[in-house]
């Protein structure tokens, strides 16, 4: 798969304030990507420098190979799907729609046909005559992808456009997007700062905290191997604890050693230890074990969340098996759910 | 009672105000010579009118003046107010408080002023200064009909049609202007009314053989006393009048959509 976008070494600063700074990132073709991090960490400044309503102070942006650093955004091949929209308030539906094809002087009949094949994918056939203004967001956000697709953009920008729906609309959403990519077959670069939503949807995941980029890989990478605690706390719930790796394969925390599948720490090397709350299974105390006494319990529907209190670290447990508050229990952990993490420097 | 009085009140206000200009009107119609005695109606002032070679040159003026002055006024003044716009907070105050001055400004400053300057400056008074005075003062107005607007635009939609291929200046046309453009159609009705009606600052610069309906209106009935001056402000009056509906017209289309948006 060849690259269509590359990021080289962007910087991107406000007013003396840096936002980007060393931003390296390849995103393949066809990839649904998903930059995912916490609110003012430069989704949004990545995406348009892109789309190229930012200038990078500093560094390249290539698109298939050609350096389009200088291009103004009308010039570029790809189109944006923006936080709140920004449709046309004085346009309906299929003017909204229609707009990319009129600035390229399509001819109408050839609009009506794509303006109708468009509504079809996004699902708002009859929709053609209203005023944008009086539709639901869910709607005005159908009507938005629907007019950045038309122009068949290599490359969609998507800035959290799901943020202003409702649970259930946004699931549906969801699945509609990723249908609509896969049947167009082109990239998507997807902004959200919904951890669930990201690993749902994308191929690959970039997470990223402060201008940062702290990991690039497919979800379940993301899930299962995070690179850093920001990471693991970002990503789902997690219990991360200070431990010490023994030896290749075995470590030790809460004065308990653990077999792991993980080696090239060295020996007693200081490491930090991921483990998921749904991967710790509760059992009788024995001898050696690793226990703790039950804090509290939640009712969650398909499980309990239990917090259990061991030697030094409160960990947090999801479990099937209802245990009451103040049972000493027992946490065993098999090797393949134990992540180790190398300490930050 | 308390009623009563509020509606004879406003009656009373609306008589004052309109009573002069319905009697002048009247008079227009007026087949005797008086302008007291009504003796018989007539369309022969209207006549008159449409011959005399001066009110017609005048006339012409006027509308010259009142269009081009209007049309270039609503240019810079939306330019103006769109820059404005993008100016810092503090800035922008210290603008727009500048552009308030000429607007209250006594006519008679402005065009004593104007005066003066193009005499230091040397440029002989005529069309052009009546000309430049009228866009001169026009700006300020047009500024602020166009800012309101400018104020509630969405700006992410001028970026959403950059991002689907429009140059700069096409974006701007396609998804600011028209935003805008209930703002600048009455900064441009405004202008137009403004420059019809003035009389102070033309007659300051219009130097010696420049006539405006306005000042044609000044110097004849001071020194003929004719009927068809009458019918000239009939015919102002209707035209004024149009212009009047024009400017009510798009804001009472606009409503209901606003209504929608809420
Ligand atoms: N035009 C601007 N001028 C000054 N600072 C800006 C500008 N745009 C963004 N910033 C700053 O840059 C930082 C990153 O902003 P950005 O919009 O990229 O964040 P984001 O990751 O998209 O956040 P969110 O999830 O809230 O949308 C923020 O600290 C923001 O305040
Ligand atoms: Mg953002």
């Amino acid at each position: 798969m060849e690259n269509i976008i590359e990021l080289k070494d962007i910087h991107v600063s406000f007013e003396g304030e840096v936002i980007l700074d060393h931003f390296n990132l390849n995103i393949k073709d066809k990839e649904f990507v998903t930059f995912l991090g916490p609110s003012g960490c430069g989704k949004t400044t990545t995406l348009r420098t892109i789309a190229g309503f930012i200038q990078p102070s500093q560094g390249k942006v290539l698109f298939e190979g050609k350096d389009i650093t200088a291009l103004p955004p009308h010039k570029r091949q790809v189109n944006t799907v923006f936080q709140r929209y920004a449709l046309f308030p004085h346009y309906n539906v299929y003017d909204n729609i229609a707009f990319g094809l009129r600035i390229s002087k399509t001819d109408e009949k050839e609009i009506a046909e794509r303006v109708s094949e468009m509504l079809k994918l996004v699902n708002l056939k009859g929709f053609e005559k209203r005023n944008v203004t009086s539709l639901s967001g869910g709607q005005q956000q159908r009507v938005a992808i629907a007019r950045a697709l038309i122009n068949n953009p290599k490359v969609l920008l998507l800035d959290e456009p799901l943020g202003a729906l409702d649970l259930k609309l946004r699931k549906g959403m969801q699945t509609e997007l990723k249908r609509i990519q896969r049947q167009m077959g082109i990239t998507f670069i997807y902004v959200t700062h919904d951890q669930e939503e990201a690993l749902t949807m994308s191929d690959t995941v970039v997470v990223m905290k402060d201008g940062l980029i702290q990991q690039i890989g497919t979800p379940e990478d993301i899930y299962n191997e995070p690179r850093n605690p920001f990471v693991a706390d970002f990503i789902g719930e997690s219990n991360i604890i200070e431990g010490l790796m023994l030896r290749d394969l075995l470590v030790k925390f809460e004065g308990v050693e653990f077999p792991c599948v993980d080696k090239g720490f060295g020996e007693n090397k200081p490491v930090d230890v991921v483990v998921r709350p749904e991967d710790i299974e509760i059992t009788e105390p024995k001898e050696g074990m690793l226990c703790g006494t039950v804090e509290s319990v939640t009712f969650k529907g398909v499980h309990y969340e239990m917090m259990v209190r061991s030697e030094n670290y409160l960990w947090k447990i999801h479990s099937i098996t209802y245990k009451e508050i103040g049972t000493r229990v027992a946490m065993e952990i098999i090797p393949e759910y134990i992540h180790i993490m190398a300490k930050e420097v | 009672m308390k009623k009563w009085f509020q509606r004879s009140y406003m009656g009373l206000v609306f008589l004052f105000l309109y009573l002069p200009i319905a009697y002048l009107v009247l008079f227009s119609f007026n087949s005797g010579k008086s302008k007291v005695i009504f003796s018989g109606f007539t369309l022969k002032n209207y006549a008159d009118l449409f011959t005399d070679q001066q009110i017609m040159q005048a006339l012409l003026n006027t509308l010259i003046i009142a269009g081009i002055s209007s049309i270039v006024s609503t240019i810079i003044g939306t330019m103006a107010a769109m820059g404005i716009q993008r100016l810092r907070k503090w800035q922008r105050n210290a603008v727009m408080n500048v552009t308030y001055i000429p607007v209250l400004n006594p006519d008679i400053i402005t065009g004593i002023s104007m005066m003066l300057f193009f005499s230091a400056l040397g440029i002989s008074l005529g069309f052009g200064t009546v000309l430049l005075a009228h866009i001169t003062f026009n700006i300020p107005y047009v500024i602020l009909a166009v800012m309101p607007k400018l104020r509630q635009v969405d700006y992410s939609a001028y970026e959403a049609a950059e991002d689907l291929g429009a140059s700069p200046a096409l974006a701007f046309r396609k998804a600011l202007l028209p935003q805008i453009m209930p703002g600048v159609i009455s900064g441009f009705l405004m202008a137009l009314t403004l420059s019809v009606d003035d009389f102070v600052v033309t007659f300051f610069l219009r130097g010696v053989e420049v006539e405006t309906l306005a000042t044609v209106i000044y110097t004849t009935t001071k020194t003929r006393i004719s009927l068809s001056m009458n019918a000239l402000c009939g015919v102002m009056v209707v035209v004024v009048l149009i212009i009047l509906i024009l400017a009510n017209l798009p804001q009472k289309q606009q409503k209901p959509k606003k209504e929608e948006r809420i």
